[in-house]
């Protein structure tokens, strides 16, 4: 009999009998993917070849950095949201502050979700180091040195994109350890202003933030030239948002140490 | 018009081998309107008549047109005005300064003697892609074939590319992202580039991959050193035709 024919025997098969459901289904999908092996075979060829030739282009790679920076771009500004919940509140007149509430909140998520996040997040820093770092040593193998170095108009940031990258990499490190690995959410106010009470630990905090500043700075508009979505109308624009967003931020993360070194969360 | 004397640092290497250095030349009374290239003329005259190697240097046109000349000035390829090396006048100097010449580096631009470099690399990425291979005839009668005004100037801003290098040499990661998209987008934009756009575009960011240039990181170095203001949009462009082409071939839209 021929592959095509079974399937719709299958079909008819498990639609008179609910009990052959299973099976029927299970045979269908044997004679269907047997069917259409060779057509499944090439396309599948086709995409991964191509798939293949994407992710180890110049371009390709470059889009799947700007495509992960731009998500964890998005991270941040959930994580900033996240932490603005310490202003709330009022601690010092046992009225506890929001944040224990929000990182209770997020700890009693499903622990197959909280991992799902915390595994993608992971997965997308991952793979815009990796490809960062592969391209960075192509850049400095692709180069010969000039005795006299001229630059007219490549920003700081861009020039030190690797740098704060690392930077910020091991900032990330040394805040898993310190809030999230040794952190205790029913207690997680008293925690940071414990920690952000050592003016060394909160100096750390406010130069590694300084660094995502000028890695957000370029990255943000890099974002959008990558894609392809940026003219030279919108450019200077798409420069505006970066440095804004940056700021915004930025200065939001810095405000939780400044606030504790003043005084004002205790 | 008062002369100059000036200090040069040029890049000395007496083939792709030998070990290149750095050596210190006086270059005096030069008139302030002459050309740098013309100002290299005197030097090496000078340098002939006292019986040395006159300094090695790429040249043809001398009117801004070939993309011929090449010369890093002072650590910006043509000089960063906004024109080609040959175009550049020793007004734009000060008596007494002290300028640094070196060529165009970049690891696929392999250095021949001195200040000059083969830039084949370049017509490699035009040869895997940048033509069309129908036979467009002569020029046609003025409004033959519709193209949008928009379109067309766009096409013509790219094509104003030489092809100097100036992008690759400026570029901190020695990319010729500037140089291919300006020349894929020159065809792409254009009626007759329309059928073969997408295998164009594989075709030629292929080959510039392979030919050892970098990765763009978005520095825009090479629009502010380009002589002929190709801008950034061009690689905006090709990012975007890059991506359609790759999916049109995983699909199998073209063979």
């Amino acid at each position: 009999m021929r592959p095509l024919q079974s399937c719709w025997l299958c079909l008819l098969f498990c639609c008179c009998s609910r009990k052959n459901l299973v099976f029927g289904a299970c045979f269908f999908g044997v004679f269907a993917v047997e069917y259409f092996r060779k057509d499944v075979i090439a396309i599948m060829n086709d995409i991964i070849t191509t798939a293949c030739k994407f992710v180890t282009s110049s371009i390709g790679r470059k889009i799947l950095v700007a495509l992960t920076g731009a998500c964890l771009l998005l991270f941040l500004v959930g994580h900033l949201a996240g932490n603005m919940t310490i202003y709330g509140g009022d601690p010092g007149n046992g009225v506890p502050s929001w944040i224990d509430a929000y990182a209770t909140g997020l700890h009693t998520m499903p622990a197959w979700l909280l991992w799902a996040i915390r595994l993608g997040l992971a997965a997308i820093l991952l793979i815009h180091v990796v490809l960062t770092l592969a391209l960075k040593i192509e850049n400095v193998n692709a180069r010969t040195q000039y005795q006299k170095e001229g630059t007219l108009k490549a920003t700081l940031s861009s020039r030190t994109m690797v740098l704060t990258g690392i930077m910020i990499f091991c900032f990330l490190v040394f805040h898993l350890w310190q809030l999230t690995v040794n952190g205790d959410p029913a207690n997680c106010y008293q925690h940071i202003v414990d920690a952000f009470t050592s003016p060394i630990c909160s100096g750390f905090y406010i130069l590694a933030i300084c660094c995502l500043f000028m890695h957000v700075r370029h990255g943000l508009q890099s974002v959008f030239q990558t894609l392809g979505l940026s003219t030279r109308k919108v450019r200077p624009l798409y420069n505006i948002i970066a440095v804004l967003f940056g700021l915004v931020v930025c200065g939001a993360f810095i405000s939780i140490p400044v606030a504790v070194l003043c005084g004002i969360l205790k | 018009m008062a002369n100059l004397n000036l200090t040069l640092k040029v890049w000395r290497q007496e083939n792709a081998q030998a070990q290149g250095r750095i050596e210190t030349y006086k270059a005096k009374n030069i008139p302030d309107e002459a050309s740098f290239l013309e100002m290299l003329d005197i030097v090496n005259e000078e340098l002939v008549h006292e019986g040395k190697e006159p300094i090695v240097f790429d040249h043809d046109c001398r009117e801004g047109i070939c993309g011929m000349c090449s010369l890093t000035i002072n650590g910006v390829p043509h000089g960063g005005k906004k024109v080609t090396t040959c175009q550049l006048h020793m007004r734009q100097f000060k008596d007494g300064d002290t300028i640094w010449i070196e060529p165009f580096r970049a690891q696929a631009f392999p250095l021949l003697r001195d200040l000059m470099v083969d830039r084949t690399a370049l017509d490699n990425i035009i040869a895997a892609g940048g033509f069309v291979d129908i036979r467009t005839g002569s020029a046609p009668n003025a409004n033959n074939m519709p193209v949008r005004k928009k379109t067309a100037d766009a096409a013509f801003d790219a094509a104003a590319c030489v092809g100097c290098g100036a992008c690759v040499a400026s570029c901190k990661n020695s990319s010729a992202m500037l140089f291919t998209s300006a020349k894929a987008a020159h065809l792409n934009l254009l009626p007759q580039g329309q059928p073969e756009k997408n295998k164009r575009v594989l075709a030629m960011v292929r080959q510039m991959d392979a030919l050892g240039f970098g990765n763009c990181t978005n520095q825009y170095e090479c629009e502010a050193a380009c002589p002929k203001g190709i801008s950034v949009d061009n690689i905006a462009k090709l990012n975007r035709d890059y991506m359609i082409a790759c999916a049109a071939e995983a699909v199998g839209v073209f063979a």
